[in-house]
């Protein structure tokens, strides 16, 4: 059973394709991270599955849905969600109204969802009235993250969450991402500098010039002395 | 020493036009903001708004409904109503031109979707001319004493008070909008990341919708406040108005309505005080000046954002 199956997919900007035959897959409640150099594909990859680019070619399933060609506000009524690499959350809107603006096609009463929200993140517990533009990188990654959370997907998609940080706050954000997995949720990340981020996968991919190079667990990537050398810095 | 005599009187002029600018500005800032392009059709929506209210006026009147003045007022209550219906309508035609044709050409980017705002300008002038000629026309033809303050100087008519009072209650209306309602903090997003508004599951079509109808609702009332102080409208009322809108925009810093807000205020006091310098026939020139000094200041404006 996979929650996201993506089959062979080309794509790309125009007529310019980025990525050539492309597959990868996320089980059920997985952490699965794709690693890859600067300029690989792999923010193109995210925004191909989440509907802001056409694949030329190719096919992606989510969840039992085809969802090849739709659009992400179809997509994100699914279960799925997305936090871009950059730009990732409203700047000038406060914390709580972010996480608002997350829950926007709920018209119940969602409080309980940002009181949940509040507590996997208290940083940001503390500063709800705060407008997001002042708040630090950290701050915006785990505004952007609980923004992305609020309609309990099933899967979400985070764009190099630590890239910009420094290292003992990517930390922070990767144990996050750890209790966020540990409610259930699948998440599949991408990154470019990706040790910390493969040591808490169960699987990860390797893409470069826009291929798929290596799919295997986290843990054998890491022991992999080639990708070691080519893309984890020796 | 007469100059400044009058500069008090000026002052009162000057929140007057200022609010009626005010109003046009918010508008062009939303749309700026949220479509991404600078709305040269607003100003026509303004006089839309005001040949809608005249026609309604003019039904009502036929029609029998009472419109005998509210106390010191110049108009009474088939005014009042034809004012509220033509902010409404205005709205709905404004709906229907974005689905016609701006919504056609979202994608197209920005250029296309000024030039084609232009085209929407020249046509619905047009076709107020046809329906009603060029020439003026009155909403009412009585004269109004206006009140002498002692105390400040200054005299004013009660029309005006109720034109600046009607300014104030929809600048808090859509204060709280923005900030208090689910709706108005969607417009902030989607103003803020168009993108991720949509990734996050906004409906940003139904923000579109919302931007034109508040945008158009309160142009509509612009143009039929400056009817009213002006006693008469015509065709080219708002496009008259619209080099001053959009300087106050401009200084106020683009895409920011609060910003829209105080900018207007400053060209519409600054425009009439300069009369008191220098010729009346220099008021467009004000706003124009003022309005490159800024952008050669600080192109983003009064309140403008840094980014
Ligand atoms: N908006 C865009 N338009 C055109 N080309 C783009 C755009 N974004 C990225 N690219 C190109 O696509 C390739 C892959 O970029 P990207 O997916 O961002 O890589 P990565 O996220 O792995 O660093 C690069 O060659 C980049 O120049
Ligand atoms: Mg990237």
């Amino acid at each position: 059973m996979s929650l996201l199956t993506v089959e062979k997919v080309t794509s790309g900007y125009g007529d310019m394709e980025v990525l050539h035959d492309v597959s990868i897959e996320v089980k059920p409640q997985e952490i699965v991270t794709i690693i890859g150099p600067n300029g690989a594909g792999k923010s193109t990859l995210m925004k191909t599955i989440f509907g802001l680019l056409k694949p030329i070619l190719g096919q992606i399933q989510f969840a039992d849905h085809e969802i090849t060609s739709l659009s992400p506000d179809r997509i994100v009524r699914l279960g799925m969600a997305y936090v871009p690499q950059v730009e990732n959350v409203f700047p000038s809107l406060t914390v709580r109204e972010n996480l608002e603006m997350g829950a926007f096609i709920r018209n119940d009463d969602f409080s309980d969802r940002i009181s949940e929200m509040f507590e996997l993140f208290p940083v940001l517990g503390r500063r709800g009235r705060q407008q997001v533009g002042k708040m630090s990188g950290g701050e915006r990654q785990m505004v952007a993250m609980a923004r992305a959370l609020m309609l309990n997907p099933q899967l979400i998609l985070l764009d190099e969450p630590s890239a910009a940080l420094a290292p003992n706050l990517a930390e922070v954000i990767f144990e996050r991402i750890t209790a966020v997995n540990e409610t259930g949720v699948a998440i599949l990340i991408v990154e470019q500098n990706a040790k910390q981020s493969l040591s808490l996968s169960d699987r990860g991919y390797v893409l470069a010039g826009g291929r798929n190079r290596f799919a295997e667990t986290g843990e054998n990537l890491l022991a992999n002395e080639e990708i070691g050398q080519l893309y984890l810095g020796g | 020493m007469t100059t400044l005599a009058h500069i008090p009187q000026l002052l009162v002029y000057g929140v007057i036009s200022g609010s009626i600018i005010s109003l046009g500005g918010i508008g062009v800032s939303l749309t700026y903001s949220i479509l991404g392009f600078s709305n040269f059709a607003h100003g026509d929506f303004m006089a839309l708004g005001a040949y809608i209210a005249l026609g309604l006026f003019t039904l009502f009147t036929g029609l029998g409904i009472p419109s005998a003045p509210f106390g010191p007022l110049s108009f009474g209550f088939g005014f009042i109503l034809a004012f509220i219906l033509a902010i409404g309508l205005t709205a709905l035609a404004v709906i229907i031109i974005d689905r016609l044709l701006f919504r056609q050409l979202r994608r197209s980017g920005p250029i296309i979707l000024m030039m084609s705002s232009i085209g929407v300008a020249l046509g619905l002038r047009n076709i107020l001319q046809f329906f009603w000629s060029p020439q003026p026309h009155y909403y009412s033809q009585a004269i109004q004493p206006a009140v002498s303050v002692t105390a400040l100087n200054i005299r004013i008519k009660p029309d005006q008070v109720f034109i600046i009072l009607v300014a104030i209650v929809l600048v808090v209306l859509v204060h709280a909008f923005m900030r208090y309602t689910k709706m108005g903090k969607a417009m902030r997003a989607m103003a803020d990341n168009a993108t991720l508004a949509q990734v996050t599951g906004i409906n940003t079509d139904r923000v579109i919708i919302w931007t034109w109808a508040i945008g158009a609702g309160l142009a509509a009332t612009a143009g039929i406040l400056a009817g009213i102080e002006n006693k008469f409208i015509t065709p080219e009322l708002g496009w008259q108005m619209l080099l001053s809108i959009f300087a106050g925009v401009v200084l106020g810093g683009i895409g920011n309505p609060y910003g829209a807000i105080l900018g207007g205020m400053v060209i519409g006091i600054s425009e009439e005080v300069s009369t008191a310098f220098i010729s009346t026939g220099y008021k467009p020139a004000v706003a124009f000046v003022i309005m490159i000094i800024m952008l050669l200041v600080k192109p983003t404006g009064l309140l403008g954002r840094k980014d």
